[in-house]
């Protein structure tokens, strides 16, 4: 099915090669995980399978790739689609259409099939992939697990035999990441060739019949035992002592009033505990951390928050941080340093930008622009700045999504050193590992909290 | 304001005669002159949007944001009307009365005035209602298609698609910026800290739509997509979009020989 040899390629304007000398035979029907951090690889050979290298990313291609006989090179990406299908991690930029049933059409709308052909695969998708349910549903009424589900049967439309995953599960909760093994299960029992690139292939395995490890550009292959990582970050540290930091007593809160978001929660979080939040999507983790920094005030029941009930915004900026699940929409400065100066100088507090940048080891880009950074750096960079506010409480949302290994350590490091100076770190996950590295975890689901366990 | 699934006669036309009628709206907002004219369309167009039954939320917004904007057009147009003849109705400050007096030439309230501005609102608002009614009554794909059908080149409808799909979530975005910029101590008052919020959300609004944009550009090239697509949808003209036609193609022409050849 897929043969590539020696194939060595860089980027337009980049040093060094992406990947360097890659030797690769997979067969048909053969369900294969690359996995690797951020950088390593694998998506530029998914993207040389798929055509994107070298019609859209120029560069320099060295050495030789074939798809069913078929040179990638050679042929225009939207025919090589009629057997190399692609799904992204974003499902988000990959749904063009209002409506589900739509959007299913579209890759056969641009193949110019016959309009009966194109309504026969549309359905047939549909039903194979499970969306009935939902046909005609808006695509922006959709859960994260569905919108994947609506990215992969509109590529299953088109009728690929090669599947190609960027990442597939770097957005999804527990259920949606179940949800996405059943799919490649059933896939690979039509006989569907699968290539997933993954930082995080513990749920995949049972699928797979090969792993290749990617590292700086070059692939080893081997059966390597579904690693937890390196766990330095652990250890605990119950420094709860005094009044709490966060107390919620009754919390009730709806973005309208027909469906409350959280009822009548009651908790209590101590001062230096690391607390994670877990839930599937829609269980109102992000709503209840939004609570907690007074960004959303609840409906009934009383919020103390740093010792203030039910605070404004302004009572508890600079006390209490809060990031947001995407750091690009946090960084709005011109450099490094600027981004990190931004909170205290508007508070009127010194910080040592050095210290901070050190903590991440971000000290050789002070300079840079926080939007040239890669995707973990400015993770990391949002991380800082609103630490560099030195709040008492820090609030975050989904902080580990789409990491690799490397910056999780670095991040739940600096988590640790936090706590460990008597700050309260709360956090919401849908990483069981993220759970593990926490003093506490608070299980949440639509009817409440489920479960609080102390480790 | 979005499409909302009912079955109304406006449900039932073609998009393209949706697009001809607010074509032929927007001639006879501007080729009536006449005050009376004017409110008689503006009266007819809420008609028409009354008949599609909207909800109670969106009939107190629509209802407040018309009541400002007339109040604000009357009386703007009122006190500074500039053309001759105008009679003023009373007098707020006299032309020679001191050194504001002589500044501003005298403020007044000209009935003239009111009347254009009553005149202009009525044009205002008969353009928000038609596309209100387009908004309400045509699914967003039908809409681009129709635009397409008309003769608007594909990449230009995709974009127009694109625009349809991805506009709540910037305007999503922009609002959590903004949360992010005061949680991180800026504040948003005056005219220096709306020039730094502005400055410090366009950017982050900027890259990450561009990296948003790069993404939706590659999944575009995967799932194929040239510039030129087979549609499976199909529009359909039937009688009720004929004597749509018929009857705005009437009244402009109508409206158009009463204005120039009389």
């Amino acid at each position: 099915m897929i043969e590539i040899k020696d194939l060595t390629y860089t980027y337009p304007e980049a040093e060094n090669a992406a990947v360097r000398d890659i030797s690769l035979h997979i067969k048909k029907g053969e369900c294969v995980l690359f996995v690797g951090p951020s950088g390593s690889g694998k998506s530029t050979v998914l993207y040389c399978l798929n055509g994107l290298i070298p019609h859209i990313f120029a560069g320099n291609v060295k050495g030789s790739v074939t798809v069913e006989g078929i040179s990638p090179q050679g042929v225009p990406i939207a025919e090589l689609s009629k057997t190399v299908g692609t799904v992204f991690q974003n499902h988000e930029s990959q749904i063009f259409m209002p409506t589900v049933e739509e959007d299913v059409a579209f890759g056969c709308e641009n193949l110019l099939m016959a309009r009966d052909a194109i309504i026969g695969r549309r359905d047939a998708a549909i039903e194979a992939m499970g969306l009935q349910d939902v046909r005609y549903a808006g695509t922006d009424t959709l859960s994260g697990g569905m919108k994947q589900r609506l990215a992969i049967s509109s590529i299953y439309a088109m009728g690929p035999r090669l599947f190609l995953f960027d990442e597939p599960t770097a957005d999804l909760d527990e259920e949606g990441r179940r949800d996405l093994v059943g799919i490649l299960k059933k896939l690979k029992a039509a006989h569907h060739t699968i290539i997933v690139a993954e930082h995080r292939y513990d749920d995949l395995l049972p699928v797979a019949d090969r792993v290749l490890f990617f590292e700086k550009g070059r692939v080893t292959e081997g059966v390597r035992k579904a690693g937890k990582g390196s766990s330095a970050a652990g250890g605990t540290n119950r420094a709860g002592n005094g009044a709490p930091h966060i107390e919620l007593r009754n919390i009730s809160f709806g973005y309208n009033r027909k469906a409350p978001v959280l009822e009548n929660i009651s908790l209590k979080i101590e001062k230096g505990e690391m607390v994670a939040i877990c839930g599937n999507n829609g269980s109102g983790k992000t709503t209840l951390l939004k609570v907690m920094a007074a960004i959303l005030r609840p409906v009934s029941g009383e919020a103390v928050i740093g010792g203030i009930t039910n605070p404004a915004l302004d009572d508890i900026v600079g006390s209490v941080g809060f990031l947001f699940q995407n750091p690009d929409e946090q960084l709005f400065t011109g450099s490094v340093e600027e981004e990190l100066m931004f909170g205290p100088k508007r508070l009127g507090k010194k910080i040592d930008v050095g210290r901070y940048l050190k903590m991440a080891g971000l000290d050789s880009m002070m300079r840079r622009h926080p939007q040239t950074l890669s995707r973990g750096q400015r993770q990391l960079l949002a991380v800082l700045s609103v630490l560099a506010m030195e709040p008492q409480i820090l609030l975050l949302d989904e902080p580990t999504t789409g990491l690799d290994d490397g910056t999780w350590h670095d991040l739940f490091r600096i988590l640790r050193e936090l706590t460990c100076t008597g700050r309260t770190v709360v956090f919401s996950t849908h990483h069981r590992r993220a759970r593990e590295l926490s003093d506490r975890v608070i299980a949440l689901d639509r009817k409440g909290v489920t479960a609080d366990a102390v480790f | 304001m979005r499409y909302s699934d009912k079955k109304t006669i406006f449900h039932r036309l073609d998009p393209r005669t949706k697009i001809i009628l607010s074509v032929g709206c927007a001639c006879l907002i501007v080729i009536a002159r006449s005050p009376a004219g004017l409110f008689l369309l503006f009266a007819a167009l809420l008609c028409c949007f009354l008949g599609m039954r909207p909800s109670a939320a969106t009939l107190r917004t629509t209802a407040k944001m018309m009541g400002a904007v007339f109040a604000l057009t009357v009386i703007s147009q009122g006190f500074f009307y500039y053309f001759e003849p105008r009679t003023p109705l009373f007098v707020l400050l006299e032309k020679g009365s001191g050194l504001p007096g002589r500044l501003t030439g005298g403020i007044a309230l000209y009935k003239e005035g009111l009347v254009y501005g009553m005149v202009q609102s009525m044009r205002l608002f008969s353009a928000a209602v038609m596309s209100m009614i387009i908004v309400m009554s045509t699914y967003p794909s039908d809409l681009v298609l129709g635009l397409k059908r008309l003769g608007v080149p594909e990449k230009i409808a995709f974009m127009l698609t694109m625009g349809i799909r991805f506009l709540p979530a910037i305007m999503e975005e922009s609002r959590r910026i903004m949360t992010a910029q005061k949680l991180r101590g800026l504040k948003i008052k005056g005219v220096k800290g709306n020039f730094a919020a502005f400055r410090s959300l366009i950017v982050p609004l900027i890259t990450d739509s561009l990296r948003h944009g790069r993404r939706i550009a590659l999944a575009a090239e995967v799932r194929g997509f040239t510039g030129t697509r087979t549609e499976i949808k199909n529009l359909k003209f039937a009688w009720l979009d004929w004597s749509a036609l018929f009857t705005v193609i009437t009244v402009v022409g109508v409206s158009i020989t009463c204005r120039f050849y009389r």
